[in-house]
């Protein structure tokens, strides 16, 4: 068994330019000048040799292995078969790809809709609320004054505030 | 099937050898012209002609063998829906090995999976019948070895990094040309051929690690027997 000389401690910089070189000459096209060159590195190079012969050694092992095996007549049907598949139902879903944007436009009016509704009640409610505590403020005013506190007494425009002062200026008296 | 697309076929598959590699092209070009207008005839035939070559490349690439044939049928998929913007500036088994290439690496990044062989696994029978192989001129004759030896070396081969595999694999076992790996890998010629180089000390510094595990191999097996 010889021993692993592809090992970077036996090759020096200068060998990397050799590298395609060997892999041509492992594959026979080789020739002319460079093949006398390499020929030439390798006398010298005792790491370039044995890499080579490892990457013979490399060959003769690959060189068991097959090439995949035909997949068959049936594959070319199997592939048209799938593509035919594959297109049927892209043509399906372009089919209902209109009806499924109508869709999606529509459920977002409706909740746009929804959520103007939403705060059209709330304010509608604020509205009812502030007339109708108006509007028992009128009531109590006229029938029990004596259950509205202060505030309630307050005037409400510019002639109420005259009467006002009016009847306090009055009452001093 | 069109007269035309039959036409072809037939001639393609009766004189696979009286037509030149000019002639090969033209037709080729002219299959993937009509399957462009929508023959689906003249897109089987396309199948048919790279099916085998396509298969090589995958499993090459792949480890896990099962998942080739499903893999290859997509490739075929997105050649057939991507047909159309495809402009015949290069070959067309070019621009489909291209894609099968891509397709297997997106598998690859996809699975991140790399199952681990224990590299201490084999017997000493095996481990002196590797040895055998890689010494002989000739691989072994029988086929129960040669399928042993071939399975010994799909399990070194997996010990390889993706590229290193790929590299191996589509060159020595399917047969694809170092011109060819430059053009489908998108990489310099020199490249292709350094890596392909650097690759195959990697795979002997795996069946060297073998065989340390292991006493000397008894004889060349196969080799001188």
């Amino acid at each position: 068994m010889t021993e692993n000389k592809f090992n970077a401690d036996f090759r020096t910089s200068a060998c990397e330019q050799y590298e395609a070189m060997l892999e041509d000459h492992l594959n026979g096209d080789i020739g002319g000048a460079e093949a006398a060159n390499l020929t030439e590195h390798l006398k010298s190079c005792a790491g370039c040799a044995g890499a080579l012969d490892e990457a013979e050694k490399s060959a003769r092992l690959l060189r068991v292995g097959e090439p995949a095996a035909d997949p068959g007549a049936g594959f070319a049907r199997i592939v048209m078969a799938r593509i035919r598949g594959e297109m049927d139902s892209r043509e399906e879903k372009s089919i209902w790809r209109p009806v499924v944007s109508l869709a999606w436009k529509l459920s977002a009016t409706a909740g746009f809709a929804l959520v103007l509704l939403v705060m059209f009640e709330a304010t509608h409610q604020d509205r009812n609320q502030n007339q109708r505590q108006h509007e028992f403020a009128i009531v109590a005013a006229d029938e029990a004054p004596e259950l509205l506190s202060d505030e309630a007494r307050l005037p409400s425009n510019r002639d109420e505030t005259l009467i006002l002062m009016a009847e306090d200026g009055h009452a001093k008296h | 099937m069109t007269r035309v697309t039959k036409n072809m076929a037939a001639s393609a598959s009766a004189l696979p050898l009286a037509l030149s590699r000019r002639e090969k092209g033209e037709q080729e070009r002219e299959l993937v012209r009509l399957a462009q207008s929508g023959e689906e005839a003249a897109f089987e035939e396309l199948v048919r002609r790279h099916q085998q070559r396509v298969f090589g490349l995958v499993s090459g690439i792949l480890r896990s063998r099962e998942d080739v044939e499903d893999i290859v049928q997509q490739i075929f998929l997105k050649v057939f829906l991507s047909l159309k913007r495809f402009d015949q500036r290069s070959a067309f088994s070019t621009w489909l090995y291209k894609i099968s290439v891509n397709e297997c690496w997106d598998y690859l990044r996809k699975k991140k999976v790399r199952p681990l062989v224990y590299e201490a696994d084999l017997s000493e029978e095996q481990v002196s019948r590797l040895d055998g192989a890689a010494s002989a001129v000739r691989p072994p004759e029988s086929p129960t070895k040669r399928a042993e030896v071939r399975d010994l070396l799909e399990r070194m081969l997996e010990n390889l990094p993706d590229q290193d595999r790929a590299l191996l694999v589509l060159k020595e076992m399917e047969g694809f040309s170092v011109e060819e790996l430059a053009v489908i890998l998108d990489l310099n010629v020199n490249t292709v051929k350094v890596r392909l180089f650097r690759s195959r000390a990697k795979l002997m510094d795996v069946y060297r690690r073998r065989l340390k595990t292991k006493p000397a191999f008894p004889g060349a097996g196969e080799a001188k027997s």
